[in-house]
This record gives structure tokens, C-alpha cells and sequence, in this order.
């Protein structure tokens, strides 16, 4: 595949998943977001595959889309909500909450025009503002053979993360037994 | 190179934002979480495009973390859905007052 066409479809995958994360959070059906969810996943999994990073596609769609997905639309089924699509989907402060969310591409947006205004006049890293963007920019340039591959994720997680890659399981522990501890009825085996 | 070094940041920027705006604004308990997915899903792609940029591993090390910690926030908060629900039916939070005290 030619380089070109390689850009196209990441610029599709990202104009695809910004278009369903609009549209799961504004759906008024809670099942048409959770399909909409879906599909930024599925999207999501597809820029890690142009990424680079085939193992976290695989576990992005095995784990978000397959598991975590499911969960959420089972627990829609179970907690029946008839006059869902009756209430007001947003609560009075919308616009507040909209100026929140608009505030982080604005703030990476000043930090990357920031960025090429310093490559662009002065020496790199001496202003105060977005001055990490550039040498990470420029590292790719130079960059050989592409890494991250499977193997050195394995080599990563089974030596120097040997420690975080436990403590993730023990967090996995906690979150079962909390939720197990939550869900009980008040009453039933204690 | 793939795409230009910040378009992958502002995706994820672009992302979180969306996702801050569910969190905030929807009412249904529900969509709070899978907003806050959201989230952690943009978090994950600017940790995999600087894992990209930079030629390390540790960024996807890190992201792998992040989704086991989005599935445990996933099982506590659903069972606190469920623990809510059997007081007070239905998914809103405007009626969850009594939980200020």
C-alpha cells in the first residue's frame, strides 16, 4: 500500500470515530449510543492497527468492543427504562459541559501552533509552552525499523512492567470482589 | 510516517473533549460511564501514537493498564448501578439526592 492511501484511511478512521463519539453521546435511545460506541471501538482498534500496535487492536476489540461493550448493553436490558426516551437527554448546564470538552482540542490545538512557531524561529524546547511536541517530532524523522512490535510489549510486560502488570491483576481482583460485595443483597448473606 | 506527529493528538484530544461533554451533560447514569470510556479510549490512542513516535514499547504498556483499569471501572460502577437500582428505580441522577449525606 502505497503511503498516500495509508493516509487516507487514517484520516477516515479518525473522521469516523469523531463522528460516532458525537453521535453516542447525542443519541436520545441509550442502545442507539451503545451501538455507537460500537463503532468508535471498531475504529479506534483500526488507527492502533495503522499505529503499529496490532496487539492493542486485538485487545481493544476483544476486550472493549467484546466484553466491556456487552456488559454495558446487558445491563441496559436488565435495568429496563421505559421512559428513557421521554426525559430530557442533557441536563440545563449543557453549554457549560460543551465549553468543558471544547476546551481540550483548543488547548492542544494552542500547543502545537505554539510548537511550530519555536521550530519555526527560535531554538526548540526554550519556550515555556508545547516545546515536548517537537523533539518527539523530529525523533520520527530519524527513526529506523518501526519497534513496538508484539515481541517487545511481551519483552516490556514480563520485565522492567513485570511489577504494573501485576498490580493490574490485583486491581481486577478488587474491582470483582467490590463489585460482587455491591450487587449483594443487604441482608442475604451476611 | 503515517499521519503528521500532532494529528493523532488531536484526535485524542478531540476524543477526551467529546467525552468530557457526555460525562458533564447526559443524565442517564449509564452514559456517564460509557462517556467516561470514551475517555480512557482517546487517552489510549495519544499513549499509542507517542508509543509510535518515540519507537518504545511503554506507551502500549501503559494503555494495557488503562483498559484493565476501564474493565474494573466498568464491573464497580455497573454494580453500583445495580446496588442504586434496587432503591430507586430507573438510570437518572437528578433524583440520587440522598447520596449527598
Amino acid at each position: 500500500m502505497t503511503l498516500l492511501s495509508v493516509q487516507a484511511i487514517f484520516y477516515y478512521m479518525a473522521a469516523a470515530s469523531v463522528a460516532s463519539a458525537l453521535l453516542a453521546v447525542t443519541r436520545k435511545s441509550p442502545v442507539h449510543s451503545m451501538l455507537w460506541v460500537l463503532a468508535l471501538f471498531l475504529h479506534v482498534a483500526g488507527i492502533f492497527l495503522l499505529l503499529g500496535a496490532e496487539f492493542l487492536a486485538a485487545v481493544q476489540i476483544i476486550v472493549y468492543a467484546g466484553a466491556i461493550l456487552i456488559f454495558y448493553l446487558f445491563f441496559l436490558m436488565l435495568l429496563d427504562l421505559p421512559d428513557e426516551v421521554a426525559r430530557p437527554r442533557f441536563g440545563t448546564h449543557w453549554p457549560l459541559a460543551a465549553a468543558a470538552g471544547l476546551s481540550f482540542p483548543v488547548l492542544v490545538w494552542l500547543a502545537q501552533v505554539r510548537t511550530l512557531y519555536l521550530v519555526g524561529t527560535g531554538p526548540v524546547g526554550s519556550g515555556p509552552v508545547g516545546a515536548g511536541l517537537a523533539p518527539a517530532a523530529r525523533r520520527l524523522a530519524a527513526e529506523g525499523p518501526p519497534r513496538g512490535s508484539l515481541r517487545d510489549i511481551g519483552e516490556a510486560l514480563f520485565g522492567p512492567f513485570a511489577l504494573p502488570f501485576e498490580m493490574a491483576s490485583l486491581v481486577l481482583l478488587a474491582a470483582i470482589v467490590g463489585a460482587v460485595v455491591l450487587a449483594r443483597r443487604r441482608g442475604a448473606g451476611s | 510516517m503515517i499521519a503528521p506527529p500532532g494529528m493523532v493528538l488531536g484526535l485524542s484530544a478531540v476524543l477526551f473533549g467529546i467525552g468530557v461533554f457526555g460525562f458533564l451533560a447526559r443524565r442517564n447514569i449509564i452514559l456517564m460511564f460509557v462517556s467516561a470510556e470514551i475517555m480512557l479510549n482517546a487517552v489510549n490512542v495519544s499513549l499509542v501514537g507517542f508509543s509510535q513516535q518515540l519507537g518504545e514499547p511503554r506507551g502500549q504498556v501503559l494503555a494495557l493498564c488503562v483498559i484493565a483499569v476501564a474493565a474494573a471501572e466498568a464491573g464497580v460502577g455497573l454494580g453500583l448501578v445495580i446496588a442504586l437500582n434496587r432503591n430507586k428505580p430507573g438510570a437518572g441522577v437528578g433524583e440520587l439526592t440522598e447520596l449527598k449525606w
